[in-house]
């Protein structure tokens, strides 16, 4: 029998570490300590970073079949196809001309009359574009990664929209890439405005997981119908304001409750969508929030 | 090492082999959230699979260590609460080390019936964690990624053990 044929290293018998046992309290205290930093704190941005470096070229690597498909893809398009497409965009490029050439005058004209009223120049925003590079893999969390980072000048909470609405907004940067939560996330809340009767509300993601947004704390008698545009209201200092946000498709509204249970559909298409556009955050521009006067509240124990 | 009888005698392990396994189990995990299935919560983790797979097989070389820190690697990818994976590997690693002297003594099939609630336990976790956290929920789907897993235990015991089972004193009638 040849050497080789078996590992001959001599098990260990008294340099054996730590017991499996130690290991797994001394591992499992160490993941809790840095969920309870992640979670609590938020301080465990250098870590991940450094994870992230790590893992950029292996990501490279698991986005090269993807993009070789689509390449074939289009390799194999048909002409028909391609002209078709290439007439819809013409299309769609008059009609925006036109608009886009009435929108010079009318910024000329709003900013007369703003200063004709006095008032505060509208925010000016700018943006780059950046590709999608995946959905998030949890299943919990709607989110997506985009492939510009702090490298090229991403910052926390811009906003991010496509051609046709608001999609969600910046909540990780790193070097490299960066996280985007979209607006139908379970967490996520965006204040908007009701763009027929001009009422303020906020939207929440539909907590039961299908891709819509809930129009909370509207009273049950409130003027809102079907098909209403909401668009985003710039109370909150991420987005600027008269983005199209979604279209109102259910009301239900019930006895027993103060409030109707409003449905909204998302106009910016948060899935499949490969190129977004990131705006830098209005808030920069607006006032200090005015500070909060503390109420004292009587401590419950000491009360009585 | 005592083997159970009739089976055959495998080469040593290489280390290079055992890394390059475990990047592409993570690099499987990318692909498939990357290219084709979106975050749908059935699918199956290979990462889990192979770790569990070496920390069985191998258990001085991959053990709790290695199963944290890609743990936290597959934190980071995924953007979920990091270490919430690093602590459910971290566990299914030290069930793994109870019972590695156990397992082999089964035919692959039972092998693969033994660690599904391995399996179960650390995706269980992950879902503890998760709802306790942030207070979210996933469907009844979720249950099924430790059943594929365990049905892939046998695959995997194939692919990996190959370079194992191969001929000692390799000549031209076996050249492998």
């Amino acid at each position: 029998m040849p050497l080789g044929t078996l590992d001959r290293t001599p098990p260990p018998f008294f340099k054996q570490g730590a017991t499996p046992l130690h290991k797994l309290i001394f591992f499992s205290c160490l993941s809790v300590l840095i969920m309870f930093c992640d979670v609590r704190w938020q301080i465990t941005q250098p870590l991940r970073s450094l994870f992230s470096l790590a893992l950029a070229p292996i990501q490279w690597m698991a986005q090269q079949p993807g993009f070789l498909s689509s390449r074939v893809e289009v390799f194999l398009q048909d002409k028909g196809d391609a002209q078709e497409e290439a007439a819809v965009f013409k299309k769609q490029l008059l009609d925006q001309s036109l608009q886009a050439s009435q929108v010079d005058q009318l910024q000329l004209e709003n900013k007369q009359l703003r200063s004709l009223l006095e008032l505060k120049d509208r925010v000016q925003t700018t943006g780059q574009v950046a590709q999608v590079i995946y959905d998030a893999a949890d299943p919990f969390t709607r989110k997506v990664i985009l492939d510009k980072g702090s490298i090229s000048g991403i910052h926390v909470s811009s906003p991010v929209m496509d051609e046709a609405g608001v999609v969600g907004q910046v909540t990780r940067v790193y070097p490299l890439i960066s996280e985007a939560t979209l607006i139908i996330d379970k967490n996520h809340s965006i204040p908007v405005l009701n763009n027929r009767t001009g009422a303020r509300g906020v939207a929440f993601g539909e907590s039961g997981g299908a891709p819509l947004l809930e129009l909370r704390y509207m009273a049950a008698n409130a003027d809102i119908q079907e098909n209403d545009i909401l668009s985003t209201s710039g109370v909150d200092g991420v987005y600027p304001p008269g983005v199209p946000v979604a279209k109102v498709i259910k009301i239900e509204r019930s006895a027993d409750s103060m409030f109707a249970r409003i449905l909204c559909e998302p106009l910016g298409r948060a899935q499949g969508v490969r190129h977004l556009m990131v705006l830098e955050p209005v808030g920069k521009d607006l006032p200090a929030r005015p500070e909060m006067e503390v109420v004292k509240t009587p401590s419950r124990s000491g009360g009585r | 090492m005592i083997m159970p009888r009739g089976q055959q005698l495998l080469l040593p392990a290489k280390p290079l082999f055992i890394v390059m396994s475990l990047f592409m189990a993570l690099l499987m995990n990318m692909l498939e959230n990357v290219g084709l299935l979106g975050n749908a919560a059935w699918m199956p983790d290979f990462l889990a699979l192979v770790l569990l797979f070496w920390s069985v097989h191998q258990p001085q070389r991959v053990g709790i260590g290695w199963a944290f820190i890609l743990g936290l690697a597959c934190d980071v990818h995924q953007v979920s609460f990091l270490g919430q994976h690093a602590l459910a590997y971290t566990v299914q690693g030290f069930l793994a080390t109870l019972i590695h002297r156990r397992l082999l003594w089964f035919s692959v099939p039972s092998q693969a019936l033994q660690v599904l609630p391995l399996f179960a336990i650390s995706h269980a976790i992950s879902m503890v964690l998760r709802m306790s956290l942030s207070g979210s929920l996933v469907g009844w789907s979720m249950f099924f990624a430790p059943m594929i897993e365990a049905c892939l235990w046998p695959i995997v015991s194939v692919i990996l053990l190959a370079p194992q089972r191969r001929a000692p004193d390799p000549d031209e009638n076996r050249p492998l």
